[in-house]
């Protein structure tokens, strides 16, 4: 038989019994749709998991922090210790493969002034390169420090959001002003109580220059920071450094020979983990939202598996309704099948056209299904988050204003028509091969 | 040597079916029944044959076997130089195609086609192209009268033209014998007398070569040659008209045509002899 004549008959017999194929296509309808909904909601999981984690910052990026906690396997807390970290160690993080740059970073709280009003913020003092390697907010005003001993700084979002007049009655309470840096002169002040200063001497007010904004950004970690170059912190704080006690001289001095954190750029996010177990090696702990992710994959990854084997056995039932649609089909058309034979029809022809005819349940129910699963697929993007927040509920990671809980990517539908055509076959086999073995007598047979 | 063949081919040239000592023996749990019971006979081209005999007489088993629809138990069934019981399903089915065609009783016509399309049915296995197969179909359809009737189902259509399609489907292809097994059995007699006067005119048109069952002995009329079956054993071959006779007076008119025929024949039988050759190993 030509091919054109074997789709021809097998859609002639497909229509022939059309509440039966039906059937069996919504069968098949049901599984693609469970199995993609499902792998689609693994995916949406395991992506809305990773921008959860960038938004906190770059993933790239490990931190070696002054203090270093020690945690049991439930991520409790059992001990914390101080660590040196100076340029030695900065050097030899520096030396370690996968990392593609390392700097040291100093942070000091501070006060701001501008006229009558002050607020807060964090010296996040580091070299000047390291601001082009890690992934910082944008910017609205001004740039980042890009020569050494820059005097250019740049504040985050939220700083210059939350000045206010100390000297004014109910002082907190009130509604915080905004100052415009284009407009308003700022000054800053190391003096935050910590080291004592010489009652001889005023208190060091530094007055900024070159100053630069941050764009609003999810990484909130540097929206109360003012990013500047180490050099020209050093050369701020050291001039600070002068108006202090003597004690408190030697000690700020001294905090000043080490590093608040480092910060490490590792070339790969597949590479943090190792990075990371190499610096422990080295003796000091660290963190990074790439380890974190990990273990979050692990998760998302077998929540996949669980939902994909959901789907699966749905797709495994209409695999069964389309073997047993078949072998009634080739019941009922013994005597056929027989005349066939007769008529000098090849069985291998039989063949083809049973599997064609069990494939073709299979890509129907396949096309529909991937149709309806892109409108499953919306609904539970817009209607399903209160079922996923009780689900979830104990991950407060999960942001549920702007997360997509189901994500279709584009080679998704082609898997499942590809899948439900393939069962479709493999569901066909048995009876095609049934098919072929009805005798030839059949047709002979008188009673009709 | 070529000589040789020939004068063989001149006495067995016109053999289209030999059957030599066949038997069919079904079992029946501990039983053993013997339908067909050492068979010899053989249908010469454009022959009418007719098995006649009664219900439970084996003979549409005969034809069963003959069609290669049912294997033998022991025998020879030979067709147009061929051991039929030898072949494999493909072989078989490429053979049906080429030389067999069928009339059944109960027509077994395919009820979702229409008129055209059943007979157009054998050509779709031959793998003919659309345009020609329509082509044919419409022609043979006029040919058996129902050229009003192409494009109607089965059900549509009374049982004498439902048989009329039957015989237009076993025809279409211009096989050189069609097997028939109670043709009529399910029709009245003037639409007996219709089909039987229908498969007769174009089969000798075609000088085609027909085989039937029947228990009618008035369709035996219709016959060249009655073989008159009892439990399973030939009782009587009658010969009504000898072929032999007839193809003679007819070889003088056209010798040429004879002789090419022959030719054919020869590499047939060569090709065959091969065959029987490499069966043997």
């Amino acid at each position: 038989m030509r091919i054109s004549d074997l789709l021809k008959m097998g859609l002639r017999n497909l229509s022939r019994r059309k509440a039966r194929t039906a059937l069996t296509v919504i069968g098949v309808v049901i599984g693609t749709i469970s199995i993609v909904v499902m792998v689609s909601i693994g995916i949406g999981m395991n992506a809305s998991f990773k921008s959860q984690v960038m938004e906190q910052g770059d993933i790239n990026t490990i931190t070696v922090q002054k203090y270093s906690y020690s945690t049991d396997e439930k991520g409790n807390v059992t001990d914390s210790k101080e660590q040196v970290i100076d340029d030695t160690l900065l050097s030899q993080i520096k030396q370690l493969t996968h990392v593609k740059y390392a700097t040291g970073v100093y942070s000091r709280d501070v006060q701001l002034y501008s006229g009558k009003y002050m607020g807060y913020g964090s010296v996040t003092a580091m070299d000047y390169e390291g601001f082009s390697y890690f992934n910082l907010p944008g910017l609205t005003l001004g740039t980042y420090p890009d020569v050494k001993g820059s005097d250019k700084l740049v504040f985050g979002n939220q700083v210059l959001m939350g000045f206010y007049n100390p000297r004014a009655m109910n002082s907190m309470m009130s509604t915080p002003i905004t100052i415009d840096p284009a407009k308003d002169k700022i000054t800053l002040s190391f003096d935050n109580g910590q080291y004592e200063r010489n009652p001889k001497k005023k208190e060091k007010r530094i007055i900024l220059k070159n100053i630069g904004t941050m764009e609003e950004s999810n990484d909130w970690q540097y929206s109360y920071s003012i990013c500047m170059d180490s050099d020209y912190f050093k050369k701020l704080y050291s001039e600070y450094i002068t108006t202090l006690k003597v004690e408190g001289r030697k000690q700020a001095k001294k905090s000043l020979a080490a590093y608040d954190n480092i910060k490490v750029r590792v070339d790969n996010v597949k590479n943090v983990t190792k990075v990371q177990k190499q610096i422990k090696e080295l003796g000091y702990g660290s963190d990074s939202l790439g380890s974190t992710l990990e273990t979050m994959e692990q998760t998302s990854n077998m929540l996949q598996m669980v939902l994909g084997g959901v789907g699966a056995v749905a797709m495994l039932v209409s695999a069964i309704s389309i073997a047993n649609t078949m072998v009634m089909s080739i019941y009922e058309r013994t005597k056929e099948i027989g005349v066939m034979k007769v008529l000098g029809c090849f069985i291998t022809d039989i063949k083809k056209l049973f599997l064609f005819e069990a494939a073709m349940i299979g890509m129907i129910g396949g096309v529909i299904g991937i149709i309806l699963s892109y409108i499953a697929s919306y609904c539970i993007n817009k209607f399903g988050a209160p079922l996923f927040k009780t689900l979830l509920s104990n991950s407060s990671m999960y942001d549920m204003a702007n997360a997509r809980f189901s994500i279709i990517p584009f080679w998704l539908p082609f898997l499942a028509a590809g899948f439900a055509i393939g069962v479709g076959i493999i569901s066909g086999y048995y009876p095609a091969k049934r098919a072929t073995k009805i005798s030839a007598i059949e047709a002979m047979k008188t009673e009709s | 040597m070529v000589k040789g063949v020939r004068e063989r081919l001149a006495t067995e040239i016109e053999k289209v079916i030999e059957v030599k000592n066949v038997k069919k023996i079904y079992r029946m749990g501990h039983e053993k029944i013997c339908a067909v019971d050492g068979v010899d006979f053989e249908i010469l081209k454009g022959e009418f044959c007719c098995l006649l005999g009664t219900s439970g007489s084996g003979k549409s088993t005969l034809l069963n076997l003959m069609a290669g629809i049912e294997r033998i138990t022991s025998g020879q069934i030979i067709i147009k130089g061929k051991n039929i019981h030898k072949m494999n399903e493909k072989s078989l089915a490429k053979f049906r195609q080429r030389y067999l065609g069928f009339v059944f009783q109960s027509y077994n016509l395919m009820n979702s086609m229409t008129a055209l399309e059943n007979v157009e049915f054998p050509l779709v296995f031959k793998r003919v192209n659309t345009k020609k197969r329509k082509k044919l179909a419409r022609e043979m359809l006029i040919k058996v009268g129902l050229e009003k009737r192409l494009n109607h189902k089965p059900k549509e259509m009374s049982g004498g033209q439902q048989q009329r399609v039957g015989i237009a489907r076993a025809f279409v292809a211009k096989p050189e014998i069609v097997f028939a097994d109670e043709p009529t059995g399910n029709l009245d007699t003037k639409t007996t007398m219709e089909v039987m006067d229908l498969i007769k005119s174009i089969a000798k048109t075609n000088n085609q070569t027909i085989v039937m069952v029947t228990h009618d002995k008035r369709l035996a009329d219709y016959a060249d040659k009655i073989i008159h079956i009892l439990d399973g054993k030939i009782q009587e071959v009658e010969i009504v008209h000898d072929v032999r006779e007839k193809r003679e007076s007819k070889t003088q008119e056209n010798s040429s045509e004879e002789e090419i025929e022959a030719k054919e024949q020869i590499q047939e039988k060569e090709l065959i002899q091969e065959q029987e050759e490499l069966n043997g190993k």
